[in-house]
């Protein structure tokens, strides 16, 4: 038998494992690993203090990623449970892989913490940069050289669009299944196709993103006061909504009105849906305007800046002009679930912890709210909200005339039912995962105000929280390992708009109770 | 509940009466009694009186009369239980409940319910008979002068009809008629609540299916019609009372304790006569209290099976399950996270899951969990049928398999997932419209929470605050504390307190249709200011056609027309636009073609 080159046996076709979930985790892991490659030759260039640990992890991450998707193909997605377990696993995999440069690096390892710890620390610090959070437990900001910090910005690129989308968008032959991945992963309430081709509309949705962010850099760095450094940070942050800066004050670092307002206008267009975007530019009119959910997303906005500048101005004492740019940005980067903060430290007039409890009330209003759908922020949603809204109205109008059949409508269209259910399935879920989220966080020895601020900041995708998890302050602080754990895993849940990781698990539960039922004598 | 046996025989009268039938809504009738029971004893008076007498047909009258009688004849026994101790309060309150009842009971006879009423004007009775209620309390307060400020009493009295443990009493200063009439109160808010939620909306509601409103079989089983239901009602009502009345007195309290507690408990008031609640009472008492908590939170529906002897519904009740099931719980976890005695903690968890209110320690200062599982517990509530308040056990069941059932939906598209209650399949608009009141509880809650905060409580405060009073328990973390003493809060806070406690109190089907009404009124307002603008732009450009001076030449050729067009296109589009299509038709006509062409161009 003659003997095959080490290169004929590569290129010999060899039959595949055929598995979705298993393909687009390998793609996805070669993709983050491309990041941690690219930051590692800024860590080189810059601060060269954590280069080895961005190399190797990219290096490793790289090699699996790619091992795993040419070991398997995209096989018949059958039933939504496939689906939803290949988006669920996808976010999990790269959640946990993406903590391997902190642990590597040692950059939770300065507070004296045990390797655990700094797992721990780690996975959230991870999952809060992919699902677009900006949570940190991250206490000394100096430690880390400027690459990793970039990787940590750049985990929220990632995430915001959305990795699987990513892999929709370069895999044009995973067609079976593929607008129904897409579905599961972007956030809102149902799915808007801007080609006839999931992958072109992934595609799309990908080069409007990369163009927004690369606006935004240039915006930012033309501003006076951020680096082009700050701008690259900063761009990739605002334009996932996510919320994570290289400083421990945030945009207070800069403490710059300039930066603020460009920042306001930067976090609206990311809170804002993206097809609307792609629509402006293809058909060069706009038509944000013409979008009902635009229009409440800009009157709640609205609404929240003037409700607090009110109660910061009359009830907490402070000026007109200082109220009027804490309340702006502060409903701004709340409502968009970007969680970017403008206070200059403890106490100062952005930390809105310290505000009257009304309009903490109406900041966690509107992390539960969110921004719009199709966008990479955060939240229920402003449509949800507005469906919502109107099956509430339509009980007011059928307390009156109960056999009365009277349909949902957003403007003048009528909401199927099927939506409606699914929206309110949406919405009940939402409210027994912040239920029970908050009696776990509580059990784990969080206090009530800092636990409920914390679970629906986790939901929303929001970042800070209230009381001891307020802008200023710092999650690990508030919380213990394991709750650091189970906030993590709610970030998650909240950016994969919380069906696809419980459904992702449910078949499990249906299979283990079957075992059980059948072990049963 | 006199007006409830009122019905019936007024309706047997009608139907054996064609004519009276075809006259009634004339509300001119020559039949003055509708509880008088034969045709020739009705006719009797009128033939003497020689003028026919007036009778109303209304739901909302009708039930705040029914409403007076009851608060008239409260008063009137707390002034008689009062006498020898503050003679003139007795003297203040036997006055005002003979004021308030008497005109009551002699309108009643003049006023009857319809036989058909529309769902909108019965909540707006009950809506009415609430606030009606709240305010004459009010009145009671500030005439004796227990309280010198409006709001201060305004709280009190809504505090009291709503069953909400919160005070501003100072019950070591009061005379004994006050301490009564004050948990008299909420005995009357709890009966009112009862025959609300067990008579009057299960008649309204009963094509609708309206979980917690539309009681079914079992609700047809206490009361297969108004009359018998509200007796049955009020019968057991008083018995549990006078039961748990005695079993107090046989702990060793005195009369007036008893009297006080026995009305605050089975009407989950919460309201005790001494400012500790149940810290200083024996063990004894905390015990009956604790039992006697947990079987008001049940409702009139186990004390019925109960007392019949009818264990199956018993067993077979989900909702029971679920009860007992979450006061055993939360009782388990309250020990293992606090650190107290099984005793303490099932009376803090019964308290509160029954949305009594009364505390036997100051359970605001135990782990956040033990707070947050407390929270959870009041907000799910007590059973349908009983004078609590909450989301109500069975509804918030019924939200969770709803739930579940949109997960395997999701899984399963194909599939049809049922829900179940008492193994019956509900239909799918029933889950909508729970879930429609669901998003309404949470919309209230947040609303509070924000005014509260604006009122100066803290966040936690504000949350918990919010959902106690819209579940009217009353204590609660932060601010108010665990025994319900509001004194220390802004006149701002206190006041956003009352419509919360109302609103919890009259359950979301009265309270939408109040929002209901108020979106129809300020609708029919903006149609018509819309319609008396239009009305007064046609006028003015049918005084600016008269003016001759402004009327313009008929043009002579086309490009005069052109002219005409371009200077004046907004007035043009003004007049299509407000004119009314007559109107329109008739300038057509008259103007010449060349202009009418040109106005369309």
């Amino acid at each position: 038998m003659a003997r095959r080159s080490a290169f004929e046996l590569l290129r010999t076709p060899r039959p595949r494992l055929p598995s979705t979930a298993l393909h687009v985790i390998g793609i996805a892991l070669a993709a983050v690993s491309c990041g941690m490659l690219l930051c590692a030759l800024l860590e080189l260039a810059s601060t060269n203090m954590d280069t080895l640990a961005l190399v190797v992890s990219g290096v490793l991450l790289c090699i699996v990623g790619i091992a795993v998707s040419r070991c398997t193909q995209p096989s018949e997605i059958r039933s939504p449970g496939q689906i939803f377990g290949v988006v669920g696993w996808t976010w999990v995999t790269i959640t946990l892989a993406g903590a391997l440069p902190y642990v590597i690096a040692g950059t939770f390892s300065s507070t004296g913490a045990g390797l655990v710890e700094q797992v721990v620390n780690s996975i959230f610090e991870s999952a809060s940069g992919f699902s677009c959070s900006g949570s940190t437990v991250l206490s000394d900001f100096d430690t880390p050289g400027r690459g990793l910090m970039m990787y940590r910005q750049a985990t929220h690129w990632y995430g915001g669009m959305g990795v699987v989308v990513l892999a929709v968008a370069v895999l044009p032959f995973l067609g079976v299944g593929g607008l129904e991945l897409v579905s599961a992963e972007t956030p809102g309430v149902s799915s808007d196709r801007l080609r006839p081709r999931v992958s072109e509309t992934a595609r799309r949705l990908w080069v409007i993103y990369a163009c927004f962010t690369a606006a935004a850099v240039v915006v930012l760095f033309a501003v006076p006061g951020p680096s082009l450094y700050d701008a690259v940070a900063h761009a990739l942050s605002v334009a996932a909504t996510g919320g994570f800066s290289p400083y421990a004050d945030s945009i207070g670092h800069f403490d710059s009105v300039a930066v603020e307002i460009v920042l306001i206008g930067l976090m609206i267009f990311g809170g804002t849906s993206f097809s609307l975007h792609w629509r402006a530019v293809t058909r060069r009119s706009l038509p944000h305007f013409r979008n009902s959910e635009f229009r409440y997303f800009l009157a709640l906005l609205g609404f929240a800046t003037w409700f607090m500048v009110a109660v910061l101005w009359f009830d907490n004492g402070f000026g007109l002009a200082e109220s009027l740019r804490a309340g702006l940005f502060n409903a701004v980067s709340l409502g968009t679930s970007t969680g970017f903060s403008n206070a200059t430290g403890a106490g100062s007039i952005g930390d809105y912890v310290t505000w009257a409890a009304g309009a903490q009330m109406m900041l966690l209003f509107l992390m539960i709210v969110g921004g719009c759908t199709g966008s990479t922020s955060g939240g229920m949603k402003v449509m949800r909200m507005q469906i919502l809204g109107v099956v509430m109205l339509r009980s007011v109008r059928q307390s009156q005339t109960p056999r009365a059949v009277i349909p949902v409508r957003l403007g003048r269209q009528v909401i199927s039912e099927s939506i409606v259910a699914r929206v309110a399935g949406f919405f009940l879920m939402h409210f027994l995962l912040v239920v029970s989220g908050l009696l776990v966080l509580t059990a784990l020895g969080g206090d009530f105000e800092t636990s409920l601020g914390s679970v629906v900041s986790a939901l929303g995708n929001m970042g800070p929280a209230l009381d001891q998890a307020g802008p200023t302050s710092n999650y690990a602080h508030a919380f213990g390992q394991p709750a650091r754990l189970v906030l993590a895993m709610l970030m998650i849940i909240g950016r994969l708009e919380i069906m696809p990781i419980l459904l992702a698990i449910v078949p499990y539960i249906y299979r283990a109770s079957a075992i059980t039922r059948s072990l049963s004598p | 509940m006199r007006s409830v046996d009122a019905a019936p025989s007024a309706d047997s009268r009608e139907a054996a009466d064609p004519a009276a039938v075809a006259g009634q809504r004339t509300s001119l009738d020559a039949q003055p009694s509708a509880d008088s029971g034969e045709g020739h004893r009705r006719r009797w008076p009128t033939a003497f009186a020689g003028r026919p007498t007036v009778r109303i047909e209304s739901w909302a009258v009708a039930t705040l009369m029914n409403g007076g009688i009851a608060v008239g004849a409260t008063m009137l026994a707390c002034a008689l239980a009062g006498v020898g101790d503050d003679n003139a309060d007795a003297s203040i309150f036997a006055a005002m409940g003979a004021a308030c009842a008497a005109p009551c009971a002699l309108a009643r006879r003049r006023v009857r319910h319809p036989r058909r009423v529309s769902p909108g004007r019965v909540f707006g009775g009950i809506a009415l008979a609430w606030t009606a209620l709240v305010a004459f309390g009010t009145a009671v307060y500030l005439v004796t002068g227990v309280f010198s400020r409006i709001d201060h009493a305004l709280v009190e009295s809504a505090a009291g009809f709503s069953t909400s443990a919160v005070t501003l009493l100072d019950v070591d200063d009061v005379s004994r008629t006050v301490l009564l009439w004050r948990a008299a109160s909420s005995w009357v808010g709890g009966l009112a609540a009862i025959a609300m939620s067990v008579v009057a909306l299960p008649a309204v509601l009963r094509t609708t299916d309206l979980i917690g409103y539309s009681t079914g079989r079992r609700g047809r089983d206490l009361s297969p019609n108004p009359v018998v239901g509200s007796r049955r009602i009020v019968l057991l009502y008083s018995g549990f009372t006078a039961a748990c009345m005695l079993a107090y007195l046989l702990t060793g309290l005195g009369a007036l304790d008893s009297a006080v507690l026995g009305l605050s408990t089975a009407s989950t008031g919460g309201f005790s006569g001494r400012s500790d609640s149940f810290v200083s009472l024996g063990v004894a008492a905390q015990t009956v209290a604790t039992a006697a908590m947990l079987l008001a939170g049940t409702g009139v529906f186990v004390l019925w099976w109960l007392l019949r002897g009818r264990l199956r519904p018993l067993w077979r009740s989900q909702e029971l399950r679920c009860y007992l099931l979450l006061a055993v719980a939360m009782t388990a976890l309250l020990m293992l996270q606090s650190g107290v005695g099984w005793r303490e903690a099932a009376f803090t968890a019964t308290s509160t899951l029954s949305t009594t209110g009364f505390a036997m320690s100051d359970w605001t200062t135990w782990p956040a969990l033990a707070t947050a599982v407390l929270l959870v517990g009041a907000g799910a509530g007590t059973m349908i049928g009983s004078a609590g308040g909450g989301l109500k056990v069975m509804r918030a069941r019924l939200l969770v398999a709803s739930a579940g059932a949109e997960l395997r939906r999701q899984l399963q598209p194909r599939t049809t997932v049922l829900v179940r209650r008492d193994g019956e399949p509900l239909p799918s608009e029933t889950l909508e419209r729970l879930g429609g009141h669901q998003i309404a509880f949470a919309a209230l809650i947040g609303l509070g929470a924000v005014l509260l905060g604006l009122g100066g409580l803290s966040v936690s405060g504000s949350v918990w605050t919010s959902v106690s009073a819209v579940c009217t328990l009353g204590p609660s973390v932060g601010e108010v504390g665990a025994f319900g003493r509001i004194g220390g809060l802004d006149w701002s806070a206190r006041l956003a307190l009352v419509p919360l406690m109302m609103a919890g109190r009259m359950s979301m089907p009265p309270l939408l249709a109040v929002l209901g009404a108020g979106i129809e009124i300020q609708r029919h307002v903006l149609r018509n200011m819309r319609l008396l603008g239009r009305s007064a732009v046609s006028a003015v450009n049918a005084q600016l056609d008269e003016m001759p001076h402004l009327n313009r030449p008929r043009p002579a050729s086309d490009a005069e027309v052109v002219d005409t067009a371009s200077a004046a296109p907004d007035v043009g589009t003004a007049e299509k636009s407000s004119a009314a299509p007559g109107t329109e038709a008739v300038e057509k006509s008259s103007a010449a073609p060349g202009t009418e062409a040109a106005e369309r161009g």
